[in-house]
């Protein structure tokens, strides 16, 4: 066959070399929450255009798979997705980690990528004009259906719990809803701030939501982040054991992964999440996932780095692109004169299978790159000190959430967003339902928005929601999502009850709790609910009817589980006090520091822009390692903390202000 | 509150001369160049022709970045928070700029933006794919007189050029038809090409990656255009509808006079590259050259023009 012959193209010495620092550049960056593969290829697009068409796109495409490899390793070391794709990654990467496994979750990680992303570019490499007719057949009634099936997963993520996940899930709807609406062009629920037009942005909103509560936790206690690993390093022959053992989820999930890649819009983020739920679904132990399950990080590792692969199929067979690093890589390919479209593959097949082979030798070259750097981040996280580790975490969520848009806006937000994070936390309200709804809510929104004005166009309303045969499917599959997890639980419970045997093995509480008493505080928290819900109900008032659908429908949602809540707690006993651990001010050394950090954080974001970047970070690092210190070193270990901090603060605002360009904040110094 | 005024003072004294010596020899650095929206669409396409064409032209590279937020409001209404030293440059679109202000609080008004140079619009255009029953307009036409309703356009977003050009279609040819508002020209496209709606108003842009696979049924420019030339203009068939997205480029306020002429010829000249001019025509892209001293009144008709259309057609309240 011809395409093999361009794989000797794609093997040369400087297409190799292209790769490699690509993909080693990539990972790094997608490591680094908020610095995403969009920002990289962006920034290096221009370097392409002199080079060779075939060998830009595989520096490009290089660069792509990387990142969205790399933000598994921030998944799993501080439980803050480097990328949105990898979510779901910190279900059960970071409580694996946790217990010492951090090694191991890396390495299955990096195999599930690889195996992920040959699946993915591989049927790039033989399928491509046929499978771009899987973009065209999902409408927007199966993009509505998508975002409803991975919302079912709320009811996976929190069993047990299931009223206080579908508010979170209400939250993050509401949230979603906020900034100017596509369909019906409303602004809404901005409050009159300009800052709020734009909406609430997802890369902030998921630092803030999963890494700052890691940070207010890290200060409290003397304990180290991870625990230290009993057999040390990555145990790379146990990672390929157990991912051999599950050849049958690895390919599933690439093949999921893949074909979600290929619909425009959805991305790798979803893809994680339904490959998740999907492995969830099947499994024989659903119960262990979230809690460290290694088959949770091979499903969303496999999936995310499948949709790579997925996303240039509508983007070079159709000219849309599937995910905004391929729009960059569209725009690369069409100042390069190639043109985009059904012919490509037959009137520019040099450069574009040169490409694809290159895009599957980087992926290859991603298992030595990313083990390699995967063992010195491992390393690091576990060997660095908390007074260095908890101030270098505090500054990449700044960084990150500053970077997406260079706007100091957005760190505030995600300050501001994780401490609310934190505290919900504390209540029973997990990230995870808030952040899925936020993920999913303008997708669903848009879709049933759309359907219901093409259906009532047509006056075939219900055909167009539940007469598609692929939207039958896929509410058949979120219904079993959804109702699956929670006869489980009732099963298993029934189980319990009947053996009358106490629970042992659930010594989380926030998942479920063992005694059902009354919660004030849930009571106090769901009227508070109630009184959003109110709000959002008029603010809908007086938007547009297109604009105003599905904050109604939201605020009827979260009227009714608030209520709901409330009568679930009035029917439980009076408890004489709360779990212990929900006490939340209690003025103990570890409560005491949070404070303090939580304080610190949000000085460091609303001073940055008056006194300038640098020197207040400087300032914040030192004062957290202050913070999050426990022992009494000497003098001689706080010069090494300081300098090691005014170093790190000098590379990294150095990085943003001179290789990624970054528009700093003019502060009084800088 | 000595040393901020010492550092204001010293800042005055700094950028001030550099300023005025700058035009010269402007630009000695790297650019910047935000685009207000994600990467993929018309803004940022036309907007990489321009950047491989750029350093050729001045000498120095510029750098793309994208801001997007709110259909560009997010970026519009920190232009004016960008230093004033040339080196700061936004694309900017109308309708866009004209409408967000008028139908809501957008953070910015129309005239507190500086456009220095406006040089291409895209077209809207009516899509229907292969499989379609329309080969014509009048048959699309004829089909929405018997079928009040029926017939949907997909298009790029609400309060969109877009969206502008269906409901004056549908004032011009008295006919009722359902737009369906998609996330962007990339979204609105698949929904033609698979069938969810039965025609797109999009750019005519759209149809030069689609091949066969989409056929154009007219399309709002004021001559056909050199990549469609069996595609007649609206104007033909005897719709007055001429418009599109018109692209340029703005500066912040603070720029100086000479700083966003000189910015101005730089789009300019850059219009006038032969590969860029060929690039941007194979694509899709009509090119204008609304220099420096013609924007003002180039957009005060647009803004005459889109008031007029927008209040007509019930867009402000």
């Amino acid at each position: 066959m011809d395409i093999f012959g361009y794989l000797l193209d794609a093997l040369t010495p400087l297409n190799l070399i292209l790769a490699l620092a690509g993909v080693a550049l990539g990972t790094v960056i997608g490591a680094l929450p908020g610095l995403s593969a969009t920002m990289a290829v962006a920034v290096l697009v221009p370097f392409t255009f002199t080079m060779n068409p075939a060998a830009g796109l595989i520096a490009l495409g290089a660069i792509y798979t990387g990142a969205i490899y790399g933000g598994a390793f921030a998944a799993i070391l501080v439980n803050t997705p480097g990328t949105p794709s990898s979510i779901a990654t910190t279900f059960d990467g970071f409580p694996m980690a946790k217990r010492g496994d951090g090694g191991l979750a890396v390495s299955i990680a990096t195999i599930a990528s690889v195996v992920g992303g040959i699946v993915g570019a591989v049927a790039l490499l033989l399928l491509a004009p046929p499978l771009a007719k899987v973009a065209l057949t999902f409408g927007p009634t199966e993009y509505f259906w998508l975002a409803v099936f991975g919302l079912t997963l709320i009811a996976a993520l929190s069993v047990g719990n299931t009223i206080k996940g579908l508010i979170g899930a209400c939250i993050g709807l509401f949230l979603s809803l906020i900034g100017v609406a596509v369909v019906g062009g409303d602004i809404r629920y901005t409050l009159g701030m300009q800052r709020f037009l734009g909406g609430i942005d997802l890369t902030s909103a998921i630092i803030g939501f999963y890494c700052m509560p890691v940070i207010l936790d890290l200060v409290a206690t003397a304990e180290p982040h991870l625990k230290p690993s009993a057999q040390g390093g990555l145990r790379l022959r146990e990672g390929f054991a157990l991912t051999t053992k599950r050849k049958f989820l690895l390919l599933r999930s690439s093949v999921i992964g893949t074909v979600i890649g290929i619909l425009p819009g959805a991305g790798g983020s979803i893809a994680g999440l339904v490959s998740y739920s999907e492995a969830r679904r099947s499994s024989n132990e659903p119960k262990t996932f979230g809690k460290g399950n290694p088959d949770g990080i091979i499903a969303t590792e496999a999936a995310n780095n499948a949709t790579v692969g997925g996303g240039f199929v509508p983007t070079l067979v159709l000219g849309i692109p599937g995910t905004p690093p391929d729009a960059i890589i569209l725009g690369a390919l069409l100042v390069q004169g190639i043109k985009i479209g059904p012919t490509l593959f037959t009137t520019d097949a040099p450069v574009v299978y040169t490409f694809i082979w290159g895009l599957l030798i980087a992926t290859l070259l991603m298992l030595p790159v990313g083990l390699l750097i995967g063992r010195y981040a491992y390393a690091s996280i576990v060997k660095v000190p908390k007074a260095v580790l908890a101030p270098t975490v505090a500054l990449l969520t700044i960084i990150g959430s500053f970077a997406i848009h260079s706007n100091v806006e957005d760190a505030q937000l995600m300050v501001g967003l994780g401490i609310l994070a934190w505290f919900l936390s504390r209540y029973g309200f997990q990230p995870s339902p808030i952040v899925l709804g936020l993920v999913l809510g303008s997708i669903a929104e848009q879709g049933f928005v759309q359907t219901w004005l093409i259906g009532n166009a047509s006056g075939r309303l219900p055909e167009m929601f539940f007469g598609r045969p692929i939207s039958i499917g896929i509410v058949v599959a979120a219904l079993i999502t959804l109702v699956f997890p929670i006869w489980a639980d009732w099963k298993a419970k029934r189980r319990k009850q009947l053996e009358a045997v106490p629970a042992s093995d659930d010594t989380d509480a926030s998942i479920d709790p063992a005694i059902k008493i009354r919660d004030i505080a849930a009571v106090a928290f769901a009227a508070g609910f109630l009184v959003l819900g109110l709000g959002i109900w008029m603010g809908a008032s007086e938007m547009s009817m297109l604009g105003s659908v599905f904050p109604r429908t939201i605020a009827v949602a979260l009227g009714i589980f608030s209520l709901l809540l409330i009568v679930q707690n009035i029917q439980r006993p009076v408890g004489l006090a709360g779990p212990a651990d929900r006490i939340v001010l209690a003025l103990d050394m570890g409560g005491n520091r949070r404070l303090l950090l939580g304080a610190v954080m949000l000085l460091w974001v609303f001073l940055v822009p008056m006194i300038g970047f640098l020197v207040t970070s400087i300032a914040a690092f030192i004062t957290i390692t202050a913070i999050a210190n426990y022992d009494r070193p000497p003098l001689s270990t706080w010069v090494v903390w300081i300098a090691a901090g005014a170093a790190i603060c000098t590379g990294f605002w150095w990085l943003m202000a001179n290789i990624l360009l970054l528009r700093m904040p003019d502060g009084l110094l800088f | 509150m000595k040393i901020a005024l010492a550092s204001v003072l010293l800042t005055i004294a700094t950028t001030a001369p550099l300023a005025a010596q700058s035009v010269s020899d402007f630009p000695n650095k790297p650019m910047t160049y935000i685009i207000p929206f994600s990467p993929g669409g018309e803004s940022d396409i036309s907007s990489r022709f321009q950047q491989s064409e750029w350093e050729d032209v001045t000498g120095e590279q510029v750098i793309i970045q994208y801001q997007p937020g709110a259909g560009g409001a997010q970026a519009w209404s920190q232009l004016n928070s960008l230093p004033g030293d040339g080196y700061s440059i936004m694309q900017i679109i109308m309708p866009h700029t004209v409408l967000q202000p008028l139908t809501g609080s957008a953070g910015y008004e129309t005239k507190d933006l500086t456009p220095v140079n406006y040089f291409h619009y895209t077209p809207d255009a009516i899509f229907v794919r292969k499989e379609s029953q329309f080969t014509t307009l009048k048959q699309l036409v004829d089909y929405a007189e018997a079928n009040p309703g029926l017939i949907t356009f997909a298009g790029s977003g609400s309060n969109s050029s877009n969206n502008l050009a269906a409901i004056r279609f549908d004032e011009q040819a008295g006919v009722t038809t359902t737009y369906v508002p998609f996330s962007g020209s990339g979204p609105s496209i698949t929904a033609v090409l698979g069938g969810s709606t039965m025609a797109g108003f999009n750019y005519a842009t759209s149809g030069v990656s689609q091949g066969d696979a989409l056929r154009m049924l007219a399309v709002a420019s004021a001559e056909r255009l050199p990549a469609f030339p069996d595609v007649p203009t609206f104007k033909e068939l005897g719709y007055d509808i001429v418009g599109g997205a018109y692209r340029g480029v703005a500066v912040p306020a603070a720029t100086p006079e000479d700083l966003r002429q000189r910015i101005s010829d730089i789009v300019s000249e850059i219009n006038r590259q032969p590969d860029f001019i060929e690039k941007m025509e194979d694509a899709g892209f009509v090119l204008i050259d609304i220099g420096y001293d013609k924007v003002p009144e180039f957009v005060a008709a647009r803004i005459e023009e889109y008031t007029a259309g927008a209040k007509a057609l019930g867009l402000v309240k």
